[in-house]
This record gives C-alpha cells, sequence and structure tokens, in this order.
C-alpha cells in the first residue's frame, strides 16, 4: 500500500509532470523519466490495436513484480499514470481525483500554457494533500 | 473468463509458435513475402482463397514453397492435423474493414516489441532486475514468462483473469520441455523453422482447456 510516484504526459507524449513520492522506487534522473514517459506514450498506441476481440482501450494497468502502473487516459489525451506497489485498490480513483485537481488547479491557471511542463505551486501543494508528501 | 492466444519468442526475437482459442477477432494470414517462419501455426500462413486481401507479389514470391511440407524433417508438421474446431473468426473477419486488422507477422512483432519496451521500462523503472509480469486494457490480459534461455511466453486472456504466468511456466516445464526441447528432430535456434509439432499443440491445447479460466 504505497504511492511511489505520479506522471502526467500529455497528449504528445512529453512530459509534463513527474514527482515520486517515498523511496519505495529508485530515483531517476529527470531525462530517464523522459524516456520512459515517451515509451509508455507509444506502447499505449499500440497495445489498442494487438486487441484479440474488437476494440479495446490502451494499456490500464502494467504489473510488475513488486509495483505496477496504473494509467488513466482522459478525453483530451493527457495521461495520469499512477506508480504504486501491486496491491493498492484504489489507484484509480486516486488517479481521478489528480485530474480533477489537474483541472482545477493547471487548466483553470490563466498563466500556464497548454502541453507545456507544470510549474504551479497550488498544483504541487494539493497533490501533496491528496497523496502525501515526497 | 477465457484464453485469446499464446505466441512463443525465441531469442532471437523470432515468433516460433502461435496458437489460439477463442478469437473474435482473428489475424490476417501473414504476408507471403514477409517474416514468419514455417511451422509457427497453420492458421496463419497465406491462404490462396483471400486473393483481395494480398498484394500481387504474393503468389509470385518463390518464398510461397516454405509452406508446402518440404519432408526434411519428420516430426515437424507445416500443417499438423490438430483436433482444434475451426475457428469461429472467418465471420467477424469478415464483417470488419480488413486494413484495420493487422497480418499475422505484423500483429507478432507488435506483440513483441511491447513485451520488450516494457520490460525494459520495468528494469529501469525498478532499478533491479525486476520482471515484467502482465498488463491490462479494457478488453484484454497480456501475460509474460520468460525463461533463463531467452524464450519468451505470452498469452492473450481475459481482462479480468488472475495472473498466468504459472500456466505459461507449465507450458514451459510440461510440453515444451518434453516435445520441443526433447525431441531430438527439432531443430532449436535454428531461425527458420517454428517449433510447432502435433505433440506438443495437443498437449499444450489439453492444458488450457482443462484451465478454469478458460470457458
Amino acid at each position: 500500500m504505497a504511492i511511489h510516484g505520479l506522471w502526467v504526459i500529455n497528449k504528445a507524449g512529453g512530459l509534463v509532470y513527474q514527482r515520486n513520492f517515498g523511496d519505495g522506487l529508485p530515483h531517476l534522473t529527470s531525462n530517464e523519466y523522459l524516456v520512459l514517459a515517451g515509451t509508455l506514450h507509444g506502447i499505449h498506441a499500440i497495445t489498442s490495436r494487438l486487441s484479440p476481440t474488437g476494440s479495446s482501450s490502451g494499456a490500464q494497468e502494467i504489473c510488475g513484480e513488486t509495483f505496477k502502473l496504473t494509467i488513466l487516459l482522459t478525453a483530451t489525451g493527457t495521461k495520469f499514470v499512477l506508480l504504486t506497489s501491486l496491491v493498492e485498490p484504489n489507484a484509480g480513483s486516486v488517479l481521478q481525483k489528480v485530474y480533477e485537481v489537474y483541472a482545477d488547479a493547471v487548466m483553470k491557471n490563466p498563466f500556464h500554457t497548454p502541453e507545456m511542463p507544470v510549474r504551479s505551486e497550488g498544483f504541487d501543494a494539493r497533490i501533496t494533500a491528496l497523496i502525501g508528501s515526497g | 473468463m477465457t484464453i485469446h492466444s499464446l505466441y512463443i519468442y525465441d531469442r532471437h526475437c523470432v515468433c516460433v509458435y502461435y496458437q489460439d482459442w477463442h478469437r473474435t477477432k482473428g489475424p490476417r494470414p501473414a504476408a507471403a513475402a514477409g517474416g514468419i517462419l514455417p511451422a509457427v501455426s497453420p492458421a496463419v500462413y497465406p491462404r490462396q482463397e483471400e486473393p483481395t486481401l494480398e498484394s500481387a507479389s504474393t503468389y509470385s514470391s518463390p518464398r510461397n514453397t516454405l509452406t508446402s511440407s518440404s519432408g526434411v524433417v519428420v516430426a515437424i508438421n507445416d500443417e499438423p492435423r490438430t483436433p482444434l474446431p475451426p475457428q469461429m473468426q472467418t465471420s467477424a473477419t469478415q464483417s470488419q474493414n480488413p486494413s484495420s486488422i493487422l497480418t499475422f507477422d505484423e500483429e507478432a512483432k507488435l506483440v513483441y516489441g511491447v513485451v520488450l519496451s516494457l520490460r525494459n521500462m520495468v528494469r529501469k523503472l525498478s532499478g533491479k532486475d525486476e520482471q515484467f509480469v502482465n498488463y491490462k486494457t479494457s478488453s484484454y490480459k497480456l501475460h509474460l514468462y520468460e525463461t533463463l534461455s531467452g524464450y519468451k511466453f505470452v498469452m492473450l486472456s481475459d481482462p479480468n483473469a488472475d495472473s498466468l504466468r504459472f500456466v505459461l511456466r507449465q507450458i514451459y516445464s510440461g510440453p515444451f520441455l518434453e516435445y520441443v526441447v526433447r525431441n531430438p528432430l527439432m531443430k532449436m535456434d535454428s531461425r527458420e523453422h517454428g517449433i510447432d509439432n502435433e505433440y506438443f499443440r495437443m498437449s499444450t491445447d489439453r492444458m488450457i482447456r482443462g484451465l478454469t479460466v478458460f470457458q
């Protein structure tokens, strides 16, 4: 029951927000996170084409042996990715709340440029309130 | 709950075996000049009955002869007589736009690419030698089991299925070792031949059909 990290990926596959919580996973350099986010964006697109039965969404949950990534794709193409331990039943609802916070603190901010990295203290503070500090 | 398909890749990134069960959206047969090996699966070789789907070069290609059984290796069946019932895919396939359906060789490469990228990603994120286990979308779940020798067993199942890694391991330790590794007529690692043979296919089929998730 631990949340390791949160990513926000814009519709072009760029990482616009990344934050670690705790030391459950090693902290990588920001460049490595950018590459991983780009990879995930591509994989997500391919997974929706591999469906053996009719149409499919992209990957929603990717599991390793000790952690998983839960992915929320919004209608506008922004992806919210939560890195958690394997047993984290409410990862989906946390992501939904992150989306709400993002809509309030980022998209309604007149000084924010769409598709650009999120640098907003308000967003940071509200994420801290939601998930905890890290 | 059900199981859709099974892919086996060797360490050279080549698909050496394929089998499917409940697939409502089957792959198109592979392009003849493209890359699938003989003896991967009888279901996906270029078929003569579908001239509209393939380019004209399909039939002029000399590599078409690869699919006919050349009689080189006796125990490897290019067209095994499996007891599988005919797939129900044909009607569903025809109702969809053919260009939106991948050919088998494209699909096999995409599956491999996804699995490899996710494996590297999980390894990078975990910082240690952690394996990628599975991922889930709204309509299917993909499971991976990788052996030390580099064989990758990939299975697509219903999204609500539990982890099927143990099943893939069972396929490896049971039918795969028994009928592929211990088969003296099987050219492992050949890069030119799949591993399909009648015993392996039947025993895998029996094992999968016996699972509780298979219905």
